[in-house]
């Protein structure tokens, strides 16, 4: 009865429908189960939890929780001038975010992309700090942005310009900026990789015929290769993005949120209210409005990654 | 051929190649400066660095930083991390790509939409999941357990597994699999002794990038492990930076041990980050 069904659901099969017997109905969920199953207790029961809770004042430890509503949201939104700090620093980190590793990506891997002599080597440098931890490339670049020590300012002595040096990651109104460069230096592998990919997909005889038309360069970029790159440019925007806003570990090896909040994030805002203030209603209500963010980039991704099946 | 259409072809070919590596070689440089301070601080003494700052050649090498960081507690983190990723590794392995060949080739009606639902998990901040997480692992006395972690390491890993593997399992060609089926092969024989053998490639891939996440992994770390005895790397390093916050040689030293595994295992499987992230956006 059901093979109509199956055979429309499931178009490569031909024969098979047939064989959709009562076994194949269930067997299916049997090879899911491990994995929705810890997938479902780990990841999606918390964070549906997460936004029950967020309608609750509560310290985490006592046994009432006090049902407040939409107070917590309320709160934020008019009574915690660190949320603002955090939602405007999420704001510049995703701009810078969606900016630069992106461009720097699409720029390497247009330069990496024809086969010469050593371009692997190359392609390895440029991901290379991808693959380092977070906490580890904050460490790295503390001693870059060290006032007395790091290179930074070293430099910067040495060439005359010791009227720009800085103490870095201590001055509240530019600390968060040195951060972003450190996670850029992390983030640019992965555009990179995708961009190639993209390139490698483009036929070289479209490019052969402009050139013989007589596009120069940045002719040929501007009209054939990223246009053909509109797909990859998507995906790389969107996961940039989603990576840009799950940005916690670095800031708290670098800055912990200071000088003064000046460098929190909603990520580690949630972190302070909840674990340290045991505001647990404040720090969920913020997990729900990171989380809402991320889904403006994330329903198209999703849409994206689950068309034409 | 068509040289003169480019705009450098006043210079001869073979000054040109020459500037291109030049240009390449000093962007390379530069890109991996900060590599290069963390291998000069992890090699010099911290009286040296105090003189001298990160940036310049130690006056004398000074290898015994490494086993004094691996015995101020590196030896430990490094240990845990190992255990964690490699009982992560596997397990989640194994789900995942039953998970994904469900979802690929057993024409299972609803493989859309569990899909869907899997992959929310991709783009979830950490954040939304910790207070509950905290509660559950309380209940289950799981907190400051490596096998509390481990278990939550396998259900952060479930989307981004399924994804890469649905990729490649799509890939193996139906007639193969509805060959074995006419053959009368059952279906967890056709996972195993077909569909696995050819996904062979993702596999490798997978544990690769799901290893080097898994040794990278710092706030469910953060949250979950209380014990200095227990932390993981990246968590370790973090917490020894904030104690010894003046001892940068030790530091350095304890940071580029973290990272070695990391770089040979990128070394010798390069090509399986490229095949791996592809199979993500398939």
């Amino acid at each position: 009865m059901a093979s109509e069904k199956t055979a429309t659901l499931a178009p490569r099969t031909s024969k098979s429908a047939k064989a959709s017997d009562d076994s194949l109905r269930f067997l299916p969920w049997l090879f899911l189960a491990p994995a929705l199953v810890i997938y479902s207790v780990v990841v999606v029961y918390p964070m549906v939890y997460s936004a029950y809770l967020s309608l609750f004042r509560w310290d985490g430890v006592s046994p009432t929780k006090v049902y407040v509503g939409l107070e917590n949201y309320g709160i934020l939104l008019t009574q915690n001038d660190v949320f603002w700090i955090a939602l405007k620093n999420n704001a510049i980190w995703l701009v810078a975010a969606l900016l630069l590793p992106t461009s720097v990506g699409l720029g390497l891997a247009i330069l990496l992309n024809s086969k010469f002599r050593g371009s692997h080597i190359f392609r390895s440098v440029f991901y290379f700090p991808s693959v380092l931890s977070l906490a580890v490339v904050g460490l790295i670049w503390t001693w870059i942005y060290h006032p007395d020590l790091g290179l930074l300012n070293q430099v910067l002595s040495a060439a005359g310009l010791k009227a720009f040096t800085h103490n870095w990651l201590s001055d509240p109104n530019i600390a968060l900026y040195p951060v972003i460069i450190a996670a850029t230096w992390n983030a640019v592998g992965l555009p990179m990789l995708l961009y190639l990919a993209g390139l490698q997909t483009i036929p070289e005889e479209l490019l052969e015929a402009a050139k013989v038309e007589g596009a120069g360069p940045i002719r040929r970029f501007l009209y054939i290769t990223f246009p053909m790159l509109r797909e990859t440019t998507l995906v790389v925007l969107a996961i940039t993005a989603i990576n840009a806003l799950k940005a916690y570990d670095i800031i708290y090896a670098m800055t912990n949120g200071g000088p003064a909040n000046r460098t929190q994030l909603l990520s580690t805002w949630m972190y302070f209210l909840t674990y340290n203030y045991n505001q647990v209603g404040l720090g969920t209500a913020i997990a729900v409005v990171l989380f809402s963010l991320t889904l403006i980039f994330a329903i198209p991704y999703i849409r994206f990654m689950t068309r034409k099946t | 051929m068509s040289q003169p259409l480019s705009k450098n072809a006043f210079l001869p070919g073979k000054s040109k190649v020459a500037l291109f590596y030049v240009v390449l070689i000093l962007a390379t440089l530069f890109w991996l400066t900060p590599v290069i301070t963390l291998i000069l601080t992890a090699l010099k003494d911290a009286g040296d660095f105090a003189v001298n700052g990160a940036f310049s050649f130690p006056k004398s090498i000074r290898w015994v930083n490494f086993s004094e960081a691996w015995e101020t507690g590196v030896k430990n983190y490094f240990w845990n991390s190992v255990i964690v990723t490699s009982f992560k590794v596997p397990i989640g392995i194994v789900l995942e790509s039953m998970a994904a060949f469900a979802l690929t080739h057993m024409h299972f009606r609803w493989a859309d939409r569990v899909f869907t639902y899997i992959l929310i998990g991709l783009i979830v901040p950490m954040q939304m999941t910790l207070v509950p997480l905290t509660l559950l692992m309380n209940a289950l006395n799981l907190i400051d357990t490596l096998t509390g972690l481990t278990i939550l390491y396998i259900g952060f890993g479930v989307p981004f597994g399924v994804l890469v593997m649905r990729g490649f399992f799509r890939t193996v060609p139906v007639a193969i699999i509805e060959a074995a089926r006419i053959d009368g092969c059952s279906w967890f024989r056709i996972f195993y002794r077909i569909a696995l053998p050819l996904a062979l490639p993702a596999v490798v891939s997978l544990c690769i990038l799901d290893g080097v996440a898994t040794w990278n992994e710092f706030i469910l770390a953060q949250i979950f492990l209380r014990s200095d005895e227990l932390r993981t790397l990246p968590l370790g390093l973090v917490q020894f930076s904030t104690q010894f916050s003046t001892q940068y040689d030790q530091l350095a030293a304890a940071v580029l041990i973290s990272v070695v595994p990391i770089v040979l295992v990128f070394l010798f499987f390069q090509r399986y980050f490229v095949a791996g992230m592809g199979g993500a956006v398939k």
